[in-house]
This record gives C-alpha cells, structure tokens and sequence, in this order.
C-alpha cells in the first residue's frame, strides 16, 4: 500500500513527535479541540491521544451533524413521511439512527417508502422520474454537504418540480464555536479546524476565534502526519502568545473557500433564529432554514411538520464531553447503558461521534462492560 | 496525475460507506469526460467511476483532480498544478 506512506511515513512521525515533544512547555497544558468527526474518527483510529505528550490534550467537539441532530428532528421527518404517504430520503448514515418510534431503517420494515441516496441529486432524479412520487429529502450536515442541498433546490425550481421537498438540517459551524467559547467552563486552548468544511467556507470566517477571543486555529488535513503537523502548528503559536488562524491543509483548502458554493447558499438558505444542537442546547443562527423563494420545496412548510419534542436523558454527559469537560468514559453510561449498538446519547449515535469512536478504537480497560 | 497524488487528498473512494454526512469521505477523482452540461464522469483512485456536478467548480477539464461530497465537486485542482505534499 503505497498511496498515503508520506502521510503515515513512521520516520517522520517519529520526528514530528520529537519537535511536539520539544515545543512542550515545562508545566504548562495544551488542550485542543478539533471539531470534525473525521478528525476525531483519524485521532482514536490512529492512537494519536497516546503518541503525543501528556501536556497536550485533544478534545473532541460538536464536529458529527448526526450526533448532534435532536432526536425529534429525525422523528418529524420520519412522521411526515409516514402521515402523507411521502418517500423518505436520506444519507445513508441516517438509516440506523434512532428515532423514538424507530430508525429510518425499522420505519421501512413497517412499511414507509424509505430509501437511501448518495446525493440529494439522486433523490430529486427520483422525483423527477416518478411523478406519482411526493419524495421528501431529509439534508443534513455542516457546510460540506449544504452547498449540495442548495444545488438540488436550484434545480428543482428551475425545472418546477413540485413533487419534491426538502427538510433542511443543515447546520452552520461557526455560531457553535462561539457558543463553546462563551461557556462559563470553556478550557479549549485552541482549535484544529475541520478540513472539508474548510474547502467550502474558507479560512477567513475563524479570524474572529483568533482575535476576539486569542485562540489559535490551524485547518487541518485528515492523516496523522496533517494532524501532528497541525498540533506543533498550534503549540508555536501558543508558545509565542501569538493567536492567527493558519491553513495546514494547502493542498485542498484555499482562504477564501469554493465562492460558488457559498453564493448557492446564500440564495437558498436562511438562518433559523435558533436551532437545538443535541448535548449542546439552543444555540442561536446556528442553523439553515429554506429562504422564501423556495417555500414551496421546504417540508416544513408544505406539510406542517408536528414538531416532536424528545428530551435528551439526563444521565447522559453529552454536552460535558462535547465541551472537553469530560472524556468519554467519564460518562456513567458509556459502554454500559449506552453503546453503539444502543446509543442513549448523542455522541454513541454516528461512527463519527467522539463516545463512538472511543468505544471503538479506545483501551478496553475503558470498557467497564468488558471487565 | 498519477493516483498517489488523489491519496494525498484523502484515501476514500466513491463506493466507499463511510460518513457523508460529516463530509469526511470527500473523495477525491480524477475528470474522465464531460458527461453533459454541468455534469462530469469521474474516476477515484481504484478506478471507480461516477457522474458528479460541477456547478461550483466550472472550469473543470478531464485530467484535473476535484474533491467531491454528495455527488458535488466542492475543489477543484487542475492537472497542471502538482498536488502539494
């Protein structure tokens, strides 16, 4: 396997880890935060927690759109569909999410028109070639993959096609970011910035980490070598009282982002004045609604969605481990109660949720369900 | 543009399972063809090939790299530029 070897290259691993390991500070902590679920899935897959120093530590933030979707979200989708007769699309990372009356996967067991598209793209075709269809795309994810609802949507009111909705939960990064910055515990030093975010919205929209609240952020690519780069990055920055935002991941990530994408998003998309981030609370424009040329294509709109509301446990620690308060295994229901075959909370949810990828790929004697 | 140069973007591919959602599985493909207009056929690193959107990405040309989430192109590398390490 030849592909990524610069990447994954163990010499230069090695020698990555000598110069964090020199740039630590006597005494002094670093706890940084990265705020994507591949980053997340890459640092537990790759053990880089236990390659690094004791000095620094990696939290894992609200980077899994699937974890932090509210229960009651997924459950109004799946209602309307179910109520009207409509066909249910979505990623196929959304099929085994739990909703209280079941996941997308058991509503098709009982019978719901439920299916699984790779692009919103491929459910608007499905539309578009079956007219006795009402098909419902249910969207979701951070600014990655909202360029591609926007795109869909332009196209379906080009071509006027009316048996097609969207019900948009796509969330924005950045409003989440602040809302983590302003908690009353915040211990988050500094940030790793998602890398396929990036390639849509830029760099420029972190400044305001950097010089409003003197946090570094340095944009990351996805292998280990990218993350360890990105975290010597950071530790410069740190160790010279100095907070900019860098961009560690040249080689797809540009300053200004994909302009295209962010037009398309503009047109299409509006900010909700709140929206609920599960483990996290309300937080304020945080997330796209449909603006209102394109009412006639939002769900919520057309077939007056019951909106469920779902209480999280109050067991579950989501919003102390998405904060860095607390780790995984801190939680008293992790690998107990709640497992990925089970989740209770939101972050055992996706394959990309922190709790999730720790119980994966974590020491066993974390698992107190194995002891 | 050999196919190291898409693995340094990123080693997923387009029939890959991994989490869309999250956009990490932006996968990265090499421009076959234009299929029609706004639409290319692409070819990842193992040879799998699929029809992506270009709308934000434009000047796409066969032989340049883009990086794709959900059936969009969302960067765009010419092949004439290298793939920075």
């Amino acid at each position: 396997m030849k592909y990524v070897d610069e990447f994954r290259d163990g010499d230069l691993i090695r020698k990555a880890l000598d110069e964090i390991e020199r740039l630590c500070e006597d005494g002094r902590q670093y706890r940084i935060m990265e705020v994507c679920g591949g980053h997340t899935h890459a640092i537990y897959r790759y053990g880089l927690q236990d390659l690094l120093p004791d000095a620094i530590t990696l939290l894992h933030g609200p980077g899994c759109p699937v974890c932090i979707l509210p229960m009651g979200r997924l459950d109004d989708g799946l209602e309307l569909a179910e109520r009207h007769g409509l066909t249910f699309t979505a990623f196929g990372d959304m099929m085994r999410v739990p909703g209280v009356n079941g996941s997308p996967l058991e509503y098709q067991a009982r019978g719901v028109d439920v299916r699984m598209v790779y692009s919103p793209l491929d459910a608007l075709k499905l539309a578009r070639e079956n007219p006795d269809l009402e098909v419902l795309f249910f969207a979701i994810g951070f600014e990655t993959t909202s360029p591609s609802t926007a795109l869909t949507l332009m196209q379906a009111r080009a071509e006027g096609v009316e048996n097609f909705s969207v019900m948009s939960n796509h969330v924005v990064l950045f409003p989440a970011l602040k809302a983590l910055l302003d908690g009353p515990d915040c211990r988050i030093d500094a940030f790793i910035g998602p890398g396929h975010v990036s390639t849509v919205v830029g760099c420029a929209p972190y400044a305001f980490i950097a010089e409003d609240y003197g946090r570094p952020v340095v944009v990351s690519g996805f292998e280990p070598l990218d993350l360890l780069q990105s975290v010597t990055m950071i530790l410069r920055q740190m160790n010279a009282g100095e907070a900019t935002v860098e961009n560690q991941y040249t080689r797809a990530v540009t300053w200004d982002g994909n302009l295209a994408a962010q037009r398309a998003m503009d047109e299409v998309f509006v900010l909700r004045p709140h929206f609920e981030w599960r483990g996290m609370g309300s937080i304020p424009e945080s997330a796209h609604g449909l603006a209102e040329a394109y009412r006639p294509w939002d769900a919520e709109a057309k077939f007056d969605a019951p909106a469920v509301e779902v209480a999280e446990p109050d067991e579950a620690r989501c919003g102390d481990v998405l904060t860095g308060t607390i780790a995984p295994p801190e939680c008293p229901l992790f690998g107990k109660e709640c497992t990925p075959e089970r989740p209770v909370g939101a972050l055992m949810v996706s394959s990309e949720g922190a709790c999730a990828a720790h119980f994966h790929y974590a020491h066993v004697e974390d698992l107190d369900i194995l002891a | 543009m050999t196919a190291d140069d898409l693995a340094r973007l990123g080693t997923c591919t387009l029939d890959d399972e991994s989490c869309s959602v999250c956009g990490d599985n932006t996968v990265p493909v090499r421009v076959v063809a234009e299929a029609e207009p706004g639409l290319v056929t692409v070819e990842d690193r193992l040879g799998v090939r699929a029809v992506v959107a270009t709308a934000f990405t434009p000047d796409a040309r066969p032989g340049d790299v883009l990086l794709v989430t959900a059936g969009v192109a969302l960067s765009h590398i010419p092949a004439a530029e290298p793939v920075q390490s």
